[in-house]
């Protein structure tokens, strides 16, 4: 390990080191009363790192001899994941608190699976992948079934863990295929494997649709996407908003940087998969939540769809797709943040609700919070002129550009069917029939997150928060 | 940026800025907040009257502001002969509606928040008519949904607004969304998202193989919006709105914003018999439809609701004629069906505040107590029911005259026919507005005493109603001018057709249709009474009762899918995965091309066969007999025996030997575990699903098997050639499979015993909490002593397994050593001494031989995984990187020349942290036993010869 190696992996290091020594801390010290305490350090460093990376050099590093790549395709996607992942943490400490669920493990396990998450998106390598990959999903597991008292829960969490089990299963067997038949695991000795071919080796090809199988579960797409209403419905609500919002972006990314950096050659080999996978995640995701109620599996479906849609970015397979797709990451990260903080204030008695019926009415009694959440949900279900709205047309109009307008058509028309269930919620809270109320409590971070994001929802507008520059540059950095 | 681009963009922008002035000068009193409310639009309506001489000369006015280039997208706007009219429109309806809407709301309420909305709404009809750019269209398109749903739902504690808010956004929403599609295509085809460039693309579009279906997306945003059959029945439930919200919406703008579309759109969509048939036939449809239907409404509002989608039918069929002359027409139709149907929603709305009640059953006879509103009602259904000297008659006469010169499919009676019959339904229901509520007998039970209304109510309706007569009157210098641009506008320049606008065009076909509507229509008037029995009798479809099953319906398809697909259960997820990849992989095979086979099939002999033929039985069995754990646990052992014995066949003894080592291991750890848990495993699922998930099971097996099939007939590059070469080369040993574990992949092996170290600890600590939690009960009181034999530990075996003891161990030893160039290693040296332990304790019992036993297996763990880093870390030292190996020979006189590699005392730390886990595995699941009620020995076996001189009973 040289000193640069060193260097280009520090936001790594460092976040792996402070789990640690908290993990240490907390258990030689005062266990679950440090919780809070634990929880606020370590929602600041994951900013601190957030910065780090965000200003940090730019151009493209790599260390370890081509296993962690750091580029600005990489630094978007941790900056992303990161200050959602923060985000996340600062507004579930309150509800942990109240209900007696703040373990000292859950923010070093959130600390943990994000370290995951960074080398996920920074993997040069299959080996890189799936250590990224495991750390993560070892983490996951484990937050998914936190309550351990709780049957649902630990349900969930088995479930998600058997099935991840056999995801990962397959993307080893696709990894070894591919390593067997390229002779390495490096991306671009894989790439420089296939440079050569006039068609891609049967193994190889395998290899790639063994490894998207695999991925495919992490991003739950279709039809890979059976744990997702089940581990967020049974899972506490802020472990669902984590869910929800983080691993989705590292997934996503990591997804992009396998398909782009290990097998960009043969982009018409996977772009048909990683399409077909999107429709079917876009209608699932759309049909499927309409007939919920809770609200938390109707956020699981609903975030199966905008996978869908993201996907749809990549399959377009040019820069143009792969910068809609991070946009639409962004975008949508912060639109569940913000639904979220809501979903966690909502109690009836300091009991947690979830039915969507608990809406009704709300506008009367908390037109602010309402009004935000109309916002949001407009977003999410892609109105014009909402952000959402922009994120949704990009991936689209990278699809057009890409020739897949089949591809757009039926997008459009999976956000149509889509749009139904958000704006219902719209209508519960504005309309609906009388039914006992809402608590009106709300903690301050949950409500500034619920503001902020709707308020970035109509702002962002303007300019996107010129993030789009970020995400052409990390575009370019992959798409070469 | 020129004087009047600047206009343009302020203009755009002032309703916007002006929705924050209302919720503050509510304050100051109801009368400021209007007036405040005004000065925005008054503004906008100057700036545009200041713009339209140059407009009106042909000039066309753009502005352009980047905004995300990157999407295409920037804030342009322009102002034709067609956004004049609209925004002229929108503007002085939006400054009437304003003034009327003063009056018209109750002191109860909140007007600030009603005009708020209202101007948004303004804006974002705005900028619909004034954007260049595609996606700014939409955003305002969207806008618009988003605002009316504010607007239509003002009154929130009526449930008709709850409901007719709720329709009216999920279908223009939904409709709005369909046409971004429409609109990306159209851009994409043009290569440009910027109205004025698309509109110079026409053909282009037309000869695109992708017109199609951006026609129909568009259409369907169109058509949802301009509430066209079969989307037409929101229009109608939005009525509960506020009527102001309802003049406005409804008469000038947000229905009309469909109609705008196909109007905008009419030079590069129209003229193909794709957009006649369906345009055309939507429109025809929709305006006989609508009229019927409106025939037949008591509800005075809801009356004009459907009249008005009989009209905007009217609208939509003649821009769907394709025709230049019809595209005129429609233009004078938007300007005439404005200035009626506004004037008329408000006499509506004046006599519901009048008489609290717009029930025209209650109503009539209204003529005298409300002489003002009679005259402006009357004057302005009579337009509408297209009476001469009315505006309503001029563009109604050139729409038959169109209408009777067009063919349908074939027929050149279907159109005139209808258009007739839709003409007559009008002048049925304009006369029933103007009979029934004004005419007939004075009542005496009014809901309240009807009386005009002050003067700030009816003003605008007068307004209205003047330019009802003017244009009536004299058409050509009225509107003509503005006619001819906005028309020049909507058929994309070039030459205007010949047409006239005046009352008197001679003796036509069109008079004689007319002429037969009105007589038709007065008829069907006199006649209602029967016929408005026979429409309640019989049986119709209501729209909104079927939009409500339907979407009842799609919610409950949706959930018994989910239901169906997530049912919780674990097989069902597993089953998906599976034949999801299996399907996936099925594609990837017929898309990948295999090469043709270059091997032939080796040559099978009895002994492979035989092994092979075992093998498939024994796991075939372990299918068949899985519930039976302890047969399938053997069968799945010689499963193992069958791949070891494979390995050695095929020359890898390393492999075999690590194998054998393994699964002997794991084999005695399960019996182990297998002893505290249910012996059978339960039949949960029918015969069916069985035999189903048995097909998908062999299904992802005999993937699997022909993708091995089909790599091992064919010569690929494999790795195996890179560490063949350099096994001695750069690890220094002949064992590659060993040299691959310490050295090229040392990383892992690394990671693996650190992880198998951790596996140890965890089933300890997870039997650690087994037992201090509620199972421990369970286990406690479970009876596991059934078929016990009554010789637990045998002196046979005790013997034995003692005299094999140091055997083991040296063979452990010797592997251990031999490992870096022979099979063997550390790995399988651990197992071989685990084995030999397992055996002691297995032969003797658990308590005897942990009696005798000296290290604990946390420290051996601890040591192997600590030996094994130190080892790589020692690798710094010489300045190499972690976990580089480094070998030499040694000469030691008694034995050979031996080879000393770093790799050995990584091998030492292998060693003891493998045998220090599996030792650890087993100790755990002892402590089970024990804590279950299992009797401990303190002897080594249950009968000791050696004892029996003592006492010849005891032990018997």
């Amino acid at each position: 390990m040289t000193s640069a190696d060193f260097s280009t992996v520090l936001p790594e290091v460092l976040l792996a080191v402070y789990a640690m020594a908290v993990l240490l801390l907390g258990v030689y010290g005062g266990k679950d009363k440090l919780t809070g305490a634990i929880t606020w350090a370590t929602v600041a460093t994951l900013l601190l790192i957030a910065a780090m990376v965000g200003f940090g050099s730019g151009g493209s590093r790599s260390a370890f001899g081509g296993l962690f790549i750091d580029d600005a395709f990489a630094r978007f996607a941790k900056v992303t994941l990161l200050l959602s992942a923060a985000a996340v943490l600062a507004m579930s400490q309150d509800y942990l608190e109240r209900r007696d669920m703040g373990r000292f493990e859950y923010p070093v396990l959130i600390a943990l699976s994000v370290v995951g998450m960074m080398i996920m998106v920074s993997a040069g390598d299959l080996m890189s992948l799936y250590m990224g990959l495991e750390l993560q999903s070892l983490a996951l597991y484990v937050v998914a079934s936190i309550r351990r008292d709780s049957a649902k829960s630990t349900e969930a969490g088995l479930k998600y863990f058997v099935l991840g089990s056999l995801s990962s299963g397959l993307l080893l067997y696709g990894a070894s295929l591919t390593y067997g038949f390229a002779g390495t695991t490096s991306f671009t000795g894989i790439v420089a494997a296939l440079q050569g071919a006039e068609q891609i080796p049967l193994g190889l090809l395998f290899g790639m649709v063994f490894l998207i199988t695999g991925l495919a579960f992490k991003v739950s797409a279709v039809p890979f996407h059976m744990w997702t209403p089940d581990v967020y419905e049974g899972a506490p609500t802020p472990v669902t908003a984590f869910f929800a919002t983080a691993p989705k972006v590292a997934a996503m990314a990591l997804f992009a940087r396998l398909v782009y950096d290990g097998f960009g050659p043969v982009v018409g080999d996977w772009t048909q998969i990683v399409a077909l996978l999107a429709v079917a995640s876009m209608f699932l995701g759309s049909i499927a939540a309409i007939g919920q109620r809770n609200i938390k599996r109707l956020m699981a479906y609903s975030s199966i769809g905008h996978m869908g849609f993201a996907m749809m970015g990549l399959a377009a397979g040019t820069a143009a797709g792969v910068q809609a797709m991070l946009l639409y990451m962004a975008i949508y990260v912060t639109m569940n943040v913000g639904t979220f903080a809501f979903i966690l204030s909502m109690s009836r008695d300091g009991q947690p609700v979830t039915d969507i019926s608990a809406l009704n009415l709300y506008s009367r009694r908390e037109p602010a919070k309402a009004m935000a959440m109309l916002i949001l949900m407009f977003s999410l279900a892609g109105v014009p002129p909402m952000l959402g709205f922009f994120a949704k047309y990009g991936v689209l109009m990278a699809a057009v550009g890409a020739g897949m307008t089949w591809l757009a058509v039926l997008g459009v028309i999976a956000s149509v069917i889509g749009a139904f269930y958000y704006l219902r919620l719209v209508f519960y809270m504005y309309f609906g029939t009388e039914t006992e109320v809402l608590d009106t409590r709300m903690p301050a971070v949950q409500w500034l997150l619920l503001i902020g994001s709707a308020a970035a929802m109509v702002i962002g507008v303007v300019n996107m928060f010129g993030i789009e520059g970020a995400a052409t540059l990390a575009a370019e950095a992959l798409v070469r | 940026m020129s004087r009047e681009g600047v206009f343009l963009l302020v203009m755009s922008a002032l309703p916007f800025l002006g929705a924050l002035i209302p919720g503050l000068m509510i304050r100051a009193g109801r009368t400021a907040c209007a007036t405040f409310a005004a000065v925005p639009t008054a503004l906008a309506l100057t700036m545009l009257l200041i713009l339209a001489p140059s407009v009106m000369q042909g000039e066309v006015i753009r502005v352009e502001l980047d905004w995300l280039p990157q999407l295409g997208l920037s804030v342009s706007f322009f102002l034709d002969g067609l956004g004049l009219l609209f925004a002229g429109m929108i503007l002085g309806v939006g400054l009437l509606v304003t003034l009327y809407a003063r009056f018209y709301l109750s002191s109860d309420d909140p007007m600030g928040q009603f005009y708020t909305y209202l101007l948004l709404f303004q804006g974002a009809m705005l900028g619909i008519v004034l954007s260049d750019n595609i996606l700014l269209l939409l955003i305002f398109w969207e806008l618009t949904s988003l605002s009316s749903f504010l607007l239509i739902g003002y009154w929130k504690h009526l449930p008709e607004g709850r409901q007719g808010a709720r329709m009216a956004l999920a279908v223009t929403g939904g409709g709005g969304l369909a046409m971004i599609g429409g609109m990306l295509i159209l851009g994409n085809i043009a290569g440009s998202y910027n109205l004025t460039d698309i509109l110079t693309q026409g053909d282009a579009i037309r000869a695109s193989e992708w017109y199609l279906p951006a026609l129909i997306l568009i259409l369907l945003g169109a058509f949802t919006k301009s509430a066209q059959f079969p989307f037409h029945f929101w229009l109608p439930h939005a009525m509960a709105a506020p009527t102001p919200v309802s003049a406005y919406l409804h008469s000038a703008t947000m229905v009309k914003a469909g109609v705008f579309l196909l109007a905008r759109m009419w030079p590069v969509l129209a003229g193909t018999d794709a957009w006649f048939y369906i345009v055309a036939t939507t429109g025809l449809i929709t305006m006989v439809l609508g009229a019927l239907i409106a025939l037949f409404k008591n509800d005075l509002k809801a009356l004009l609701a459907y009249s008005t989608v009989s009209h905007l039918g009217l609208l939509t069929m003649l821009l769907g004629f394709g025709t230049k002359f019809a595209a005129i027409v429609a233009v004078f139709h938007i300007i005439n069906h404005l200035t009626f149907k506004a004037a008329l929603f408000m006499t509506a709305g004046i006599v519901d505040h009048a008489v609290h009640s717009r029930d025209i059953k209650r109503l009539g006879g209204l003529r005298h107590l409300m002489p003002i509103t009679f005259v402006i009602g009357t004057v302005a259904a009579l337009s509408m029911a297209g009476i001469p000297l009315f505006n309503g008659f001029l563009s109604k006469e050139m729409m038959l005259d169109e209408a009777a010169r067009t063919g349908w499919a074939g027929s050149a009676w279907v159109v005139p026919a209808l258009a007739t019959l839709g003409a007559l339904l009008s002048v049925a229901y304009s006369f029933r507005f103007i009979m029934h509520v004004f005419f007939g007998p004075v009542r005496d039970d009014y809901p309240a005493e009807p009386h005009d209304p002050p003067f700030g109510l009816w003003a605008a309706p007068a307004l209205l109603v003047v330019g009802v007569v003017l244009i009536g009157l004299v058409p050509a210098l009225v509107v003509g001018p503005l006619v001819a641009v906005a028309g020049g506008a909507v058929i994309g320049g070039g030459e205007l057709p010949y047409y006239s606008l005046k009352i008197w065009h001679g003796v036509t076909p069109a008079l004689f249709m007319s002429a037969a509507a009105v007589l038709g229509g007065l008829l069907l008037l006199w006649r209602h009474a029967p016929l408005d029995r026979v429409w309640l009798a019989a049986p119709r479809p209501e729209a909104k009762v079927i939009f409500d099953r339907l979407i009842a319906a799609a919610v409950s398809l949706a959930r018994r899918i989910t239901d169906r697909a997530h049912d919780g259960a674990m097989s069902r997820y597993l089953a998906i995965f599976v034949v999801a990849t299996v399907a996936l992989g099925a594609v990837a095979w017929t898309g990948g091309g295999t090469p043709p086979p270059t091997r032939g099939l080796q040559p099978v002999p009895l002994v492979v066969a035989i092994g092979w033929a075992l093998l498939l039985v024994a796991a075939v069995s372990v299918v068949v007999t899985h519930r039976s754990r302890f047969l399938a646990l053997v069968l799945i052992s010689i499963i193992g025996l069958m791949i070891s014995a494979g390995f050695v066949y095929l020359s890898a003894p390393d492999l075999a030997l690590t194998q054998i080592a393994v699964e002997t291991v794991t084999i005695m750890l399960l019996l182990l575990a297998l002893h505290f848990l249910p012996k059978t495993t339960p039949i949960e699922s029918g015969w069916f699903r069985r035999i189903r998930d048995g097909m998908i099971a062999a299904a992802a097996g005999g993937g699997v098997g022909a993708l091995a099939y089909v790599f091992l007939l064919r010569d690929v590059d494999t790795i195996s050639g890179y560490h063949l070469e350099n096994s001695y080369v750069g690890g220094g040993g002949t064992n590659v499979v060993n040299v691959i574990l310490v050295d090229f992949r040392g990383y892992d092996t690394y990671g693996e015993i650190i992880v198998l170290a951790i596996a140890g600890l965890v089933i300890f600590a997870a039997i650690e909490a087994l037992l201090s939690g509620p199972a421990a009960a369970r286990i406690r009181n479970t009876n596991y002593t059934q078929d016990r034999s009554r010789d637990r530990h045998p002196l046979m075996m005790v013997v034995a397994t003692r005299v094999m003891m140091p055997i083991a161990i040296m063979v452990g030893v010797y592997i251990f050593l031999r490992g870096h160039n022979q099979p063997g290693g550390g790995f399988v040296a651990g197992l071989v001494i685990s084995i030999a332990l397992l055996m002691q304790y297995m032969a003797s019992g658990f308590a005897w031989a942990q009696a005798r036993q000296r290290i604990g297996y946390h420290t051996m763990i601890g040591w192997g995984v600590l030996i094994a880093g130190l080892t790589g870390a020692a690798a710094w030292l010489a300045g190499r990187p972690f976990l580089t190996s480094a070998f030499g020979y040694v000469h030691l006189p008694p034995i050979e020349e031996f080879e000393l590699a770093t790799a050995m005392a990584f091998d030492l730390g292998v060693f003891l942290a493998v045998l220090g886990a599996v030792m650890l595995m087993l100790y755990s699941l002892s402590r089970i036993a024990r804590y279950a009620g299992e009797t401990q020995n303190a002897d080594p076996m249950d009968f000791d010869p050696s004892e029996r001189k003592t006492d010849p009973k005891e032990g018997v």
